[in-house]
């Protein structure tokens, strides 16, 4: 019999993450009114989700199962296939960093995957934008801006990811996930 | 491919598509401002009083303007921005207004729209105010009751007809 990509077990626990950050997502919240500031708790779990299921495609797998689920539980302001997307760009934004950068232990390269990962929901929410007909920004410099915050709470929570790698490593967590696969 | 080229790729990819977005952006700009027949700027609101065109206006319009907030029902967010209220009397004095007078605000583009009388306006209790978008739009929203959840607000929004009756 072929073996799957994906063990049962890593099915579990990248769902687990999945809702994760829709939990995150609706009980987190950051008294901030910048734009993609929720990205700091986002980046952060599936940063450390595609190192607890280190396989091509976990952050993908993480984004759109919680992509998945978001648009269903009608999360977002522009509609479950917008919401949907979002998520799951996030999740391939994620994998497609990890292929160039690697080890998310260090911070450096945790932040650029944050930024990575983070930009990608911003793209699809612009493309939704310029589809409909969306009106160019009210405010001057408001994509820049926009685009700028979610840059930086995506590195914040790169980084963020990267120091609960460390600590759970320190904690001995990889040493116990690699004895139960 | 090494990893030093891997990065090099992924980051030229990257920043090449955020000179892509700006660029489309200016180009959406402009032909905006040509679809309005030149009388609004890019990014700019169109107010039209009794069915014709009187003025548009941006967010430096209303830089001085003070901002209110509340926490929608759905998910408990903040939402926060100008006052519908404050915006109008940014522009027009207050006896053009009778407490009957219609407010319509439309998005063109989401096909969506809600209408307003002046004297809901006027209550600050029910907060109708406009909140900035991620991407830098106004989005309608209120505590009242048909205008509290997401899917009766009213995003992207770039046109308000005033009807006095």
């Amino acid at each position: 019999m072929k073996k799957r990509y994906f063990s049962t077990f890593q099915i579990f626990l990248m769902t687990f993450f999945a809702v994760l950050i829709v939990v995150a997502k609706i009980a987190l919240r950051l008294p901030l009114q910048l734009s993609g500031h929720s990205g700091i708790f986002w980046m952060a779990i599936i940063i450390v989700g595609s190192k607890v299921v280190p396989k091509k495609g976990a952050a993908s797998f993480i984004g759109l199962m919680s992509g998945v689920i978001s648009a269903f539980m009608g999360l977002g302001d522009f509609g479950a296939l917008n919401t949907f997307l979002s998520y799951t760009v996030v999740g391939i934004g994620t994998d497609i960093a990890l292929l160039a950068f690697g080890n998310q232990e260090n911070l450096v390269n945790a932040a650029f995957i944050g930024v990575i990962g983070h930009f990608g929901k911003f793209l699809v929410k612009w493309v939704f934008g310029v589809i409909s007909g969306a009106p160019v920004g009210f405010v001057a410099l408001g994509l820049g801006k926009a685009l700028i915050s979610y840059l930086i709470f995506g590195a914040l929570g790169g980084i963020l990811g990267g120091l609960t790698i460390l600590a759970l490593k320190k904690a001995g967590y990889f040493a116990y996930l690699a004895e139960k696969k | 491919m090494n990893k030093k080229k891997r990065i090099f790729l992924l980051l030229t990819g990257f920043l090449a598509i955020i000179g892509l977005m700006f660029l489309i952006e200016y180009l959406r700009g402009k032909s905006q401002t040509n679809a309005s027949e030149g009388n609004l700027l890019p990014g700019q609101v169109a107010i039209f009083w009794n069915g014709k065109f009187n003025l548009g206006f941006s967010g430096s319009d209303l830089e001085g303007l003070q901002e209110a907030s509340f926490k929608d029902v759905e998910e408990q967010k903040t939402q926060q921005g100008w006052l519908l209220k404050d915006v109008l009397l940014n522009f027009y004095e207050k006896d053009l207004f009778s407490e009957d007078t219609v407010i319509r605000i439309s998005s063109s583009s989401r096909n969506l729209s809600a209408t307003v009388i002046w004297f809901e306006v006027l209550d600050e209790e029910n907060f109708i105010l406009f909140d900035l978008s991620g991407r830098g739009t106004l989005k309608l929203v209120s505590v009242m009751e048909r205008l509290d959840e997401r899917a009766e607000w009213v995003q992207d929004i770039d046109k308000i007809e005033i009807n006095p009756q």
